[in-house]
């Protein structure tokens, strides 16, 4: 397994196009109503991203990309956890927009286990799962 | 085992005893096992040890995966009824 690879991936057509859907990314208060219950975005390189969550849970992270209409990356993360980058792409098409998100383990942040690190604790599950096949 | 935590729950090690065909001693032999390999964090709540996957993002991936698709799948159903309800179309 690539311990640096750790994505998921979805693809969804929106019945918009996509200046509506860019403003649901970009818009504070329309991204409280979808991706967070609060959020705050400046949508330029380097810019703030803060959310809050309906439990709660508060990340925060930095605008990584942003073309207008095509693509807003940013990253985020737990205080004290390692960032995850998120990247959402968009597809016009003529009946809507494919809407692509990424949400990946940042290749900037500080990788917790090494390759062997990684070896031991796939031994660790592997003897784990043998127990429960017994 | 991991697939019961991956949906969310916690369980305690009784209830996994309760469903699954082995002793309650056994399933905590397992319990601690996974404990040890980092894929489940125990919580004491009284006088039970309640069990939930570790959600560490570069820990173990299935649980991530599973995770983190989960949180995605509910914000994009709210996005697309956002934009349905702001649509004016027919």
């Amino acid at each position: 397994m690539d311990d640096e690879r750790r994505e998921v991936k979805h693809e969804t057509v929106l019945r918009a196009p996509a200046g509506e859907v860019w403003d649901a990314l970009t818009d504070e208060r329309l991204l409280g109503e979808w991706l967070a219950e609060e959020a705050e975005l400046e949508p330029v390189p380097g810019g703030r991203a803060c959310f809050r969550f309906a439990d709660g849970e508060e990340r925060e992270g930095t605008v990584l990309r942003v073309e207008e209409e095509r693509e807003l990356a940013f990253t985020w993360a737990r205080p004290g956890d390692p960032e995850t980058e998120v990247e959402m792409r968009l597809v016009p098409l003529v009946s809507g927009t494919r809407l692509v998100v990424v949400e990946r383990a940042s290749s900037t942040a500080p990788m917790a286990f090494s390759g062997a690190a990684w070896g031991a604790r796939l031994a660790a599950l592997d003897r784990a799962a043998s127990l429960m096949l017994v | 085992m991991v697939e019961t935590l991956a949906q969310g729950s916690t369980v305690t090690a009784s209830a996994f005893a309760a469903d699954l065909p082995i002793s309650r001693q056994a399933v905590a032999k397992h319990l601690a096992a996974l404990r040890q390999a980092g894929l489940v964090k125990g919580r004491r709540v009284g006088r039970e040890t309640r069990y939930a996957l570790h959600p560490e993002p570069l820990g173990d991936a299935a649980g991530w995966i599973a995770h983190v698709g989960a949180e995605w799948d509910e914000r994009l159903r709210d996005l697309d009824r956002l934009l349905g309800a702001d649509s004016r179309r027919d």
